[in-house]
C-alpha cells in the first residue's frame, strides 16, 4: 500500500547531512524548527488544511536532505514548498495569496517576532511593513518558481507524502477510546492530545517524519498523549498490533518529547528572531568562528535572481522611504 | 495492517535514527533526484505533439527501452503544469502490471550559457511499449482472434479493476490510451484527466454504486463517453470507465471504432441506435439529468444483437453488461472478470503466446502527413477543428485515391520512414472499396460518408480537457460554440448569448498565458483529435490553435479578475 508509508531517508543522506562540514548541526537545527514553524504560520494565515502544512514541512525536509541548506532563501524555500503542496491538493493557493502572507509573517509586525504572551497586547500591525510592492511581488514570484523546479527536481517528484494522523484516530478507534465505557469526553482528549504530538513532530530537527513510517508515528503519539491525560490502555504490548517495535516506540517516545530542549537551545540563541535567514545564519557562523561564510556549502547563492531583478527589487524597496 | 512489511521485525537496537534508517530505507530510492537525460541514449522519436514529443531511448545504467515523454515548459506562469504533477503524483503511487509504469523523471539541463536561465526540460520515463490498441487496429494485417481479444480484455479490465480498487477514475479510456507490447502485455496508459474518486470503490455484483459528490463532466473522449456524461450527469461513479471498456471491446471485435459521433448529440443519437433508446425501466431516472431536458428519441430497441451476431452470443452478452444505458447496473470490472465470456472456448490466449507484430508508431504517419499539411477546414457548423465531414470525406487530392488531405486525417496511414513499404500494410494503401463492400449493412448507414471510412476522430471538445468546473456560464458558451448554431434548449438557465467577443489586442498575453498554462489540455484535445493522445501528437496547424484558444476566452478582461478566474479554473477537476 504505496500510499499509506513514506520514502525514508536513507543512513548516508543522514550521515552526509549532519556529519558533513557544511553547517554545524546545532545551526542546522535551527533552520530546521524556525523554517518548518514558517509554513505552518503561513499554512493557518492560508487557511490551508493541516495536512497540507503538514505535508509541506515533510517535503521541506526531504528536500533538504538532498539539497544544501544555503542554496535558497530558507523562507523561499518554505513558500516554495506550500505553494507547490497547495497546488497539488485540493485546495490550491495564488501565488499572490503566498508572496502576501510571507511577506507579512517576515515583516517586522509579524506574529512570530513576538513572545506569545506580548500577543494579546501588541498593538496594531502596520501594514506598510508588510506591503508588496508589485515589482518586489514579481521578483518574489519568480523565485518561488524558480525554486519549485529545484525542489521537484531534487524529490525526483515524489511529492506523496503519507500523513500520520488518520492512521492515529483509526488506531485510537480500534483501542475503543471512544467507547461509552471511558470517561465522556477523556476520548476526545486523547485524540486532540495525539495530534498535537504528531504536529509538533512536524517542526522536529530529528526529522521523525523521515526515519519513521506513518504507522510509528502514530503509535508513539498515542502512547505519549494517553500516557499525559492518563486514559488506560491495553496491558499487553498493543503497539505491536500496529507494526511498532518497543524499541522504535521508545525511541520516538524520546524523540517526540525532546523538541522543547531543542527549541530552548535555539530559542537563546537566536533571540527576538522569529523567523532565520541565510545572513543571520552566517552571522552567527561568523561568531562562532566557523568558517567565513565562503566555505563549501556556505556560499550564498544568487542564481535565482537575476541583475535586472536585483536592480528592480533595489529601486523599489528605496520609494517606501523616499515617499 | 497496510504497512510495508520491512516494518513488522525490525531487528531491534533501532535506536538511532541512522541506524533505523540502515533497516528500513529503500535504499537509493528514498528521495533521490531526478535522473539526467544524459542516462540515456536517444534511440528515436515516436511523436510529437503539442505538449512535447516522446522519444524511444535506452537507459545507459539499466541497458532497457523506454519512452521519453517531454513535458513542455513554456513560460508557465504558474510554475509546473498542475495537471502534469497530478498526472506525476497518481503515476507514482500506482504499481500493476496492466499499468503503465512512470520509471522516474529524468532531467535535460541547457548546457549553453546562455540558456542557463531557461527551465530545464522534464521528461517522464515509462517502459516502452510497441504499440497502441489504435494503432495496432489500424494495421490491416493485423487480424486479432477471439482467444486474443480475451486476452487483452482481461488485462484492461484487470488494471481498471486495480484502479478503482484503489479509486481512481481513469476518465479517458480508449484504444489509443492502451498500450500493447510485443510480450502481449496490455497497459493503461495517459492518466492526464485521472483523478481521485472521492466514493466508495465498487463492490462485486453491484455495478459501480453511488457517487455522492459532484465531478466534472468535461471528460472522456467522445467516442468512448457513456450516454450518462453526454447528459451531463454529474454525480458519475468508476462505470464510466466500463463504458469505455465497452466501447474497446466493440472496436477490438469489429476493428474499428463502434461509436464514431461527429458531435455530442450525434455521439448520443448512435448510442441509442446501438443500443436502445432510454426508457424508466433501461436508464432510471435519465429524464431527470441536466442534458435530457426537451430530449425525445423515436422509441427503438437494442440493435446489439443484430450487429454483433457473428462474434458469438458470449461476446454480444458481456457488450451489453458493458454498455449498459443504466450506469448503476452496469457491469464493474470485478464482474466482468467472472464473465462466462474469459471461461467458455475458445479461451482467452497466454500473453506470451499471442504473436508480435511490427510497432505501430505515429511519428511516420505524421512526418507524411507533415509534407502535405493544409489547414484544415474552417468549422462551418461543426464540431471545433472539424470539417464538416471530418477528415476522411475529403475528395483525393494525392492521387492515391484517398487522401491525408486534412493534415490530421491520414491517421490510418502509416507512412513509413523507418519501414520500407511493404504488402501494403499501414502504408496508406488500403484501398477502401473492398472493405466497403465486406461492411455490414447497418455500417453503411450510420457513416456520413460514402465510402465507409470512418470520420475522424472527434476532437475531445476543448472543454473537455479536464480543466475544471468552470462556472456554468462559461461551459455552456463553449459548448454552444462547438456545435455552432446554439442549441434548441437552452442550459441551466444560462443565457443562450454569445459573448465570445474576439480581442487581440491587449489580451493577448493573457491569452497566452493560458494556453500555457493549460498546455496539457491544450495537447489533449489537440491530440485527441487524432485519436492518439499518448502516442500521436499531432501538430494541429496553428490557425486551428488560435481558433480554439479564442473559443476558450472567457471575456472577463479585467485584471483583477483574472486570479479568481484561474483560480477558480484550473485546479478544480
Amino acid at each position: 500500500m504505496a500510499h499509506l508509508s513514506n520514502p525514508l531517508a536513507t543512513a548516508e543522506q543522514l550521515y552526509q547531512k549532519t556529519s558533513d562540514n557544511s553547517l554545524p548541526i546545532e545551526i542546522q537545527d535551527g533552520i530546521r524548527f524556525y523554517t518548518a514553524r514558517l509554513t505552518q504560520a503561513a499554512g493557518l494565515l492560508l487557511r490551508l488544511g493541516q495536512d497540507i502544512t503538514a505535508q509541506a514541512n515533510v517535503l521541506l525536509f526531504r528536500y533538504w536532505l538532498v539539497d544544501g541548506f544555503m542554496n535558497h532563501e530558507f523562507s523561499d524555500v518554505s513558500a516554495s514548498i506550500i505553494y507547490l503542496t497547495a497546488k497539488i491538493s485540493a485546495s490550491p493557493r495564488s501565488l499572490r495569496s503566498i508572496t502576501n502572507v510571507y511577506a507579512y509573517l517576515l515583516s517586522p509586525s509579524s506574529p512570530l517576532n513576538s513572545k506569545p504572551e506580548s500577543l494579546k497586547t501588541a498593538k496594531p500591525p502596520n501594514p506598510e511593513s508588510y506591503y508588496l510592492s508589485e515589482t518586489r511581488y514579481i521578483t518574489f514570484r519568480n523565485r518561488l518558481l524558480h525554486i519549485e523546479g529545484q525542489i521537484l527536481n531534487a524529490l525526483g517528484f515524489n511529492t506523496h507524502v503519507a500523513l500520520p494522523h488518520p492512521l492515529a484516530i483509526t488506531y485510537l478507534q480500534t483501542l475503543d477510546v471512544f467507547s461509552s465505557s471511558i470517561r465522556k469526553g477523556l476520548g476526545k482528549e486523547v485524540a486532540k492530545r495525539t495530534i498535537e504530538y504528531l504536529n509538533t513532530a512536524l517542526l522536529s530537527p530529528q526529522m521523525l517524519y523521515l526515519t519513521h513510517q506513518p504507522a510509528s508515528l502514530a503509535t508513539a503519539a498515542i502512547y505519549l498523549a494517553a500516557k499525559d491525560s492518563g486514559i488506560k490502555l491495553p496491558d499487553v504490548e498493543w503497539w505491536e498490533v500496529f507494526d511498532c517495535e518497543r524499541e522504535e516506540l521508545g525511541f520516538l517516545a524520546v524523540g517526540m518529547g525532546s523538541l522543547e530542549g531543542i527549541v530552548r537551545r535555539e530559542v537563546e540563541r537566536w533571540g527576538e528572531k522569529g523567523v532565520i535567514s541565510r545572513s543571520d545564519v552566517r552571522e552567527e557562523l561568523g561568531r562562532m568562528g566557523v568558517g567565513n561564510g565562503n566555505k563549501n556549502g556556505i556560499r550564498d547563492s544568487k542564481e535565482g535572481e537575476d541583475e535586472e531583478a536585483e536592480m528592480a527589487r533595489m529601486l523599489d524597496e528605496k520609494i517606501p522611504e523616499t515617499s | 495492517m497496510a504497512t510495508p512489511s520491512h516494518q513488522l521485525s525490525p531487528q531491534s537496537n533501532a535506536f538511532s535514527p541512522r541506524a533505523f534508517a540502515v533497516q528500513n530505507g529503500r535504499s537509493s530510492n528514498s528521495f533521490r533526484g531526478c535522473s539526467r537525460i544524459t542516462d540515456y541514449d536517444i534511440i528515436g522519436k515516436l511523436g510529437e505533439g503539442t505538449f512535447g514529443e516522446v522519444h524511444r531511448a535506452r537507459s545507459k545504467k539499466m541497458g532497457t527501452v523506454v519512452a521519453l515523454k517531454k513535458i513542455l515548459m513554456h513560460n508557465e506562469k504558474d510554475g509546473f503544469p498542475i495537471t502534469a504533477l497530478r498526472e506525476i503524483k497518481l503515476l507514482k503511487l500506482l504499481s500493476h502490471p496492466n499499468i503503465l509504469k512512470l520509471e522516474e523523471m529524468a532531467v535535460e539541463h541547457h548546457t549553453k550559457s546562455t540558456d542557463k536561465r531557461k527551465r530545464a526540460i522534464m521528461y517522464m520515463v515509462t517502459p516502452y511499449m510497441d504499440h497502441d490498441l489504435s494503432g495496432l487496429l489500424e494495421n490491416p494485417s493485423v487480424k486479432f482472434t477471439e482467444p486474443q481479444i480475451k486476452c487483452y480484455m482481461l488485462q484492461l479490465l484487470e488494471g481498471l479493476r486495480y484502479l478503482h480498487e484503489n479509486k481512481i477514475l481513469h476518465r479517458d479510456m480508449k484504444a489509443a490510451n492502451l498500450l500493447i507490447n510485443n510480450k502481449g502485455i496490455l497497459q493503461i496508459a495517459d492518466f492526464g484527466l485521472a483523478r481521485h474518486y472521492d466514493d466508495p470503490p465498487p463492490v462485486a455484483g453491484h455495478g459501480g454504486g453511488d457517487a455522492t459528490r459532484d465531478y466534472t463532466t468535461l471528460v472522456v473522449t467522445r467516442w468512448y463517453r457513456p450516454p450518462e456524461l453526454l447528459l451531463h450527469l454529474r454525480k458519475y461513479t468508476t462505470a464510466i470507465d466500463l463504458w469505455g471498456v465497452g466501447c474497446v471491446f466493440g472496436e477490438m471485435l469489429i476493428g474499428r471504432p463502434i461509436l464514431a459521433g461527429d458531435s455530442d448529440p450525434n455521439q448520443l443519437k448512435i448510442i441509442f441506435e446501438l443500443v436502445g433508446t432510454p426508457t424508466e425501466e433501461t436508464m432510471p431516472g435519465w429524464r431527470s439529468l441536466p442534458g435530457a431536458e426537451g430530449m425525445n428519441f423515436p422509441p427503438r430497441p437494442s440493435s446489439l444483437w443484430q450487429r454483433f451476431r457473428e462474434y458469438g452470443s458470449g461476446a454480444i452478452s458481456l457488450l451489453g453488461e458493458l454498455l449498459k444505458l443504466d450506469w448503476r447496473k452496469r457491469v464493474n470490472a470485478i464482474d466482468a472478470l467472472e464473465h462466462p465470456y474469459f471461461k467458455t472456448p475458445p479461451l482467452p490466449a497466454i500473453a506470451g503466446d499471442l504473436p508480435t507484430f511490427e510497432d505501430s508508431h505515429e511519428l511516420d504517419r505524421r512526418k507524411f502527413r507533415s509534407q502535405k499539411a493544409a489547414p484544415p477546414p474552417a468549422p462551418k457548423g461543426g464540431t471545433v477543428g472539424m470539417g464538416p465531414t471530418g477528415g476522411w470525406g475529403e475528395p483525393s487530392t494525392n492521387g492515391t485515391g484517398y487522401s491525408h488531405g486534412d493534415g490530421y486525417g491520414g491517421y490510418r496511414h502509416h507512412n513509413s520512414g523507418r519501414y520500407p513499404p511493404h504488402g501494403g500494410h499501414r502504408n496508406g494503401v488500403p484501398p477502401p472499396p473492398p472493405q466497403d463492400d465486406r461492411r455490414p449493412a447497418w455500417r453503411r448507414d450510420d457513416r456520413p460518408d460514402p465510402r465507409g471510412l470512418p470520420p475522424r476522430p472527434p476532437p475531445v471538445d476543448y472543454h473537455d480537457a479536464g480543466r475544471g468546473d468552470r462556472p456554468d456560464g462559461y461551459r455552456s458558451r463553449s459548448r454552444e460554440l462547438d456545435r455552432g448554431p446554439p442549441p434548441p434548449r437552452s442550459r441551466g438557465g444560462v443565457p443562450n448569448v454569445d459573448t465570445y467577443i474576439p480581442s487581440y489586442g491587449a489580451d493577448s498575453g493573457r491569452r497566452d498565458d493560458r494556453r500555457r498554462r493549460d498546455d496539457r489540455d491544450d495537447r489533449r484535445h489537440v491530440g485527441d483529435r487524432d485519436r492518439h493522445s499518448t502516442r500521436s501528437r499531432s501538430r494541429s496547424p496553428a490557425r486551428e490553435r488560435d481558433r480554439d484558444r479564442i473559443r476558450e476566452r472567457e471575456p472577463i478582461d479585467r485584471e483583477r479578475d483574472r486570479d479568481r478566474v484561474r483560480d477558480r479554473d484550473i485546479y478544480r477537476r
